[in-house]
């Protein structure tokens, strides 16, 4: 069966499996901005067990294969008595992993707005919290646009792990499978993931680019 | 405070600061009257800008005390701000926001701190920038601007906070030669005008001409101080006597 079939036959459930892929992709990637905002806050708090907790957090999330903490959540948090839906797993899994990684693109950032900065803010009199909306996070976000677009990148990719739960819709991986189980179309099928991964991607890349020379702030 | 406070508006009493082995500041005390600019001057690594630093708390210190206005500096949070804010700083590198425009690094204290309106912060930002002469650049952002242009931004940002006292932190030793002045002569304006200043700089011509005081410092002590025609003229010490003469055709 050539990829022409795969889409006549299967093209519905595909075009759902693909929008599954972006729906997840998107909310994994702003809850691990979010979350990873949060977590880089911490990191540079004056409070020092602010900071620890910030750093271990990046530091487990960031060096966990996401199947073996999608294990944890699949089977080993209902021992715990939190049974969670599939999607939600793999939803939070991806999250907490993306947020790590998000935490440390941001402290790049965060280095490169230099102490001076910092010492201005604080000797107009801006607070702490203050110095952290209106110059730390706006100046770290638009410097680090093009790694937070590798980041979206590999988060889409991440869903892949989405293929080893059970959803419903698949998403594009999963999707290889379904299609693999109910007809001889699995390379073929694979072809046409890949493509769908390989296009989102690069379109992606490209809007990234875009907007980094919109935002980037001049030196 | 209701009423206006009368006596010296810093005061530092037996200041002590380490970094690590380094005895930075050796039993500073220093008195700085409202209106009065005192120019802080020696060789490198005297202490002069660590002092300045310490003014503000943006350099805590080992023991001794600091006041400001009467009261002694606040450790930390809510307080310390707004002291802060009362305090104007100038630093070396100017310091601009980078992601900001001319315009709103000026507003951000006033519009932040001092939670005044938008438009009102605006209106005075843009008469600032006028006074120290970049009110065409308002729109433009930090790195758009020469550095002469962006260490006269960063002074009438320290200026709409309606500053009591300004510290300069060798303001203009990152500034090309034809620059310099165009940034001193914003501070003779300011200190005409009735500000009181701190000064760490190299510039005694500047001294010489707008410093009520000049405090010499070395290995972290104050050696001697006095006016500026006295203290290059007549200077008692052998330290100061050894630094003037290493500068002597600047």
């Amino acid at each position: 069966m050539g990829v022409a079939e795969v889409f006549t036959e299967f093209g519905d459930i595909y075009l759902q499996s693909v929008l599954s892929t972006w729906l997840m992709t998107a909310v994994c990637f702003a809850g691990g901005l979010l979350l990873g905002i949060v977590a880089t806050v911490m990191r540079v708090s004056p409070l020092k067990p602010l900071r620890v907790v910030g750093d271990v957090y990046v530091q487990l999330f960031r060096n966990i294969p996401t199947v073996s903490l999608l294990v944890i959540f699949v089977y080993a948090l209902p021992y715990l008595g939190a049974t969670l839906p599939y999607r939600t797993c793999l939803i939070a899994c991806v999250i907490l992993i993306v947020s790590a990684f998000a935490s440390e693109n941001f402290m790049s950032g965060i280095n490169a707005i230099g102490v001076g900065q910092i010492e201005a803010a604080r000797s107009i009199g801006l607070s702490f919290t203050q110095i952290i909306r209106h110059v730390v996070i706006p100046q770290s976000l638009r410097t680090t646009v093009l790694p937070m677009t590798n980041l979206l990148i590999a988060t889409l990719l991440t869903t892949a792990m989405g293929s080893q739960v059970p959803l419903k819709p698949p998403e594009l991986t999963g999707m290889v499978n379904y299609v693999n189980s109910r007809s001889v179309a699995g390379i073929s099928a694979f072809v046409v993931s890949a493509i769908c991964y390989a296009g989102t991607s690069v379109v992606l890349g490209f809007l990234g680019n875009l907007l980094d020379k919109k935002v980037r702030i001049i030196r | 405070m209701a009423e206006e406070y009368a006596g010296p508006i810093i005061q530092m009493r037996h200041v002590d600061k380490h970094f690590g082995q380094l005895h930075v500041l050796k039993d500073i005390n220093l008195e700085v009257a409202k209106g009065e600019v005192v120019v802080l001057i020696g060789p490198s690594g005297s202490g002069k800008s660590t002092l300045c630093r310490t003014i503000n708390r943006l350099e805590t210190i080992d023991s001794g005390e600091i006041l400001f206005q009467g009261v002694k500096l606040p450790e930390e949070g809510k307080e310390l701000a707004a002291l802060r804010a009362e305090i104007g700083m100038v630093f070396q590198s100017f310091n601009l926001f980078a992601h900001k425009t001319i315009l709103d690094n000026v507003t951000m204290g006033p519009v932040e701190v001092l939670h005044r309106p938008r438009k009102e912060a605006e209106a005075e930002a843009m008469e600032l920038l006028a006074r120290v002469g970049v009110a065409e650049q308002a729109a433009k952002v930090p790195a758009q601007l020469s550095g002469g242009q962006q260490q006269r931004v960063a002074i009438a940002r320290s200026l709409a906070m309606h500053p009591k006292a300004m510290l300069f932190d060798e303001p203009t030793s990152a500034l090309d030669p034809e620059m310099i002045n165009e940034v001193l002569d914003v501070m003779v304006e300011l200190a005409r005008q009735g500000m009181t200043m701190v000064v760490v700089t190299h510039e005694m011509n500047f001294a010489r001409r707008v410093a009520n005081r000049v405090v010499f410092m070395a290995d972290g002590q104050i050696v001697e101080q006095n006016t500026p025609d006295e203290f290059f003229d007549h200077p008692q010490s052998e330290r100061a006597k050894d630094f003037l003469d290493s500068i002597k055709g600047h």
